[in-house]
């Protein structure tokens, strides 16, 4: 860059009167300390290993759904509608533990309350009208929407790097879950290889990065104790809902 | 699983989760009040999962290998590692201790 800008922080104005449009905006992202939109190759680039983990993640989801007895179909059917680990690996983990259907659909539909809130975040970074911006928002899982924060500006998600990313993530999912599903029966007894620890485990895993601030460490507490006195004399699903009224109330 | 009862899963969570997904481009403005409470479900219900995975059949908490592979996942976890480490390990140190101790 020849512009002769004498000191950082002095040349921001000059530059705005003097550069043509598209170069002024360019630097004006540079300035601001943000990226100007991204490519669809830099999407891909960055999107890459996201993918791979997303298979991997795909394909054990498809094994312990298998192993939880769920028919080969319906495992790969519920990551074509549904299109959510958490939410999927939920469901499963109560149905591998003897729960009810409705209790399943309760557990992983209450995951997916968070798409609420990246629902609203993105809608408006989304083209069309509003049907068609409610059919795209089925592309933000967690991942997409990271990407697409990432990528955007401060309170304004990227559209596009969400619907790439999202249609992506999407059919690599599937997939992994189709092979996992395959691959399921072949390995035998779901015990020996503790898949039934995967639960468990998974959850820790999902549950841990959410406890920052006193507000969520009280909820997940509060649920983990209702649920524990709860469990010895309640049906399946009872204990859960009982976690779930404790964390609305002691979320603020 | 019967079939019917696993398209019944299926169909429940598929449409829920749509509906979720959809609600911010078709009612724009929540409440934040709304927004701010639901943050408490997620954390509430993921430690309400992992005790109700380690009790018994009889509801009261088990000790077996799942509390061991729980603390490793947790380790790991707070770490930073990626959920899909947390859980295949979880796994393999359930797989492991029950092959060595035959639990």
């Amino acid at each position: 860059m020849k512009d002769p800008s004498p000191a950082p922080g002095a040349g921001q104005g000059g530059v705005q009167t003097t550069m043509s449009g598209p170069v002024r905006r360019h630097l004006s992202y540079l300035m601001a300390g943000m990226r100007a939109p991204w490519s669809m190759r830099q999407i891909l680039v960055a999107a890459a290993p996201i993918a791979i983990a997303v298979f991997v993640f795909g394909a054990s989801f498809g094994v312990l759904a298998v192993a939880a007895r769920l028919p080969a179909w319906s495992v790969v059917l519920m990551s074509m509608l549904v299109f959510a680990g958490s939410a999927q690996f939920a469901a499963i983990g109560v149905i591998a533990a003897g729960g009810s259907v409705l209790t399943a659909i309760f557990a992983g539909a209450l995951l997916n309350l968070r798409f609420v809130a990246t629902g609203i975040a993105v809608a408006r970074s989304l083209p069309g009208g509003r049907l068609r911006r409610s059919l795209l928002a089925q592309l933000s899982i967690d991942e997409s929407f990271a990407m697409s924060v990432r990528a955007g500006e401060p309170g304004r998600p990227d559209g596009k790097t969400l619907l790439v990313t999202g249609a992506l993530l999407y059919i690599v999912w599937i997939l992994g879950t189709l092979i996992g599903a395959l691959l399921g029966p072949v390995l035998g007894d779901p015990k020996r290889l503790g898949l039934d620890a995967a639960f468990p485990a998974g959850f820790v895993a999902l549950l841990w990065p959410m406890l920052s601030g006193h507000h969520a460490v009280r909820c997940a507490i509060g649920g983990a104790a209702v649920a524990l006195v709860l469990a010895p004399f309640t049906p399946p699903g009872i204990p859960l809902a009982g976690a779930a009224v404790v964390g609305l109330w002691l979320a603020r | 699983m019967a079939g019917p009862l696993a398209l019944g899963l299926v169909l429940g969570l598929a449409s829920l989760s749509y509906i979720m997904r959809a609600t911010g481009a078709l009612l724009p403005n929540l409440p934040d009040a709304v927004t701010a409470r639901t943050g408490g479900l997620a954390p509430a219900l993921l430690a309400a999962l992992v005790a109700i995975q380690l009790t018994g059949p009889n509801g009261v908490i088990h000790l077996d290998v799942k509390v061991p592979a729980v603390l490793v996942a947790a380790v790991l976890a707070a770490f930073r590692a990626p959920f899909i480490v947390c859980v295949i390990a979880g796994a393999l140190v359930a797989a492991f201790l029950r092959a060595i101790f035959h639990l």
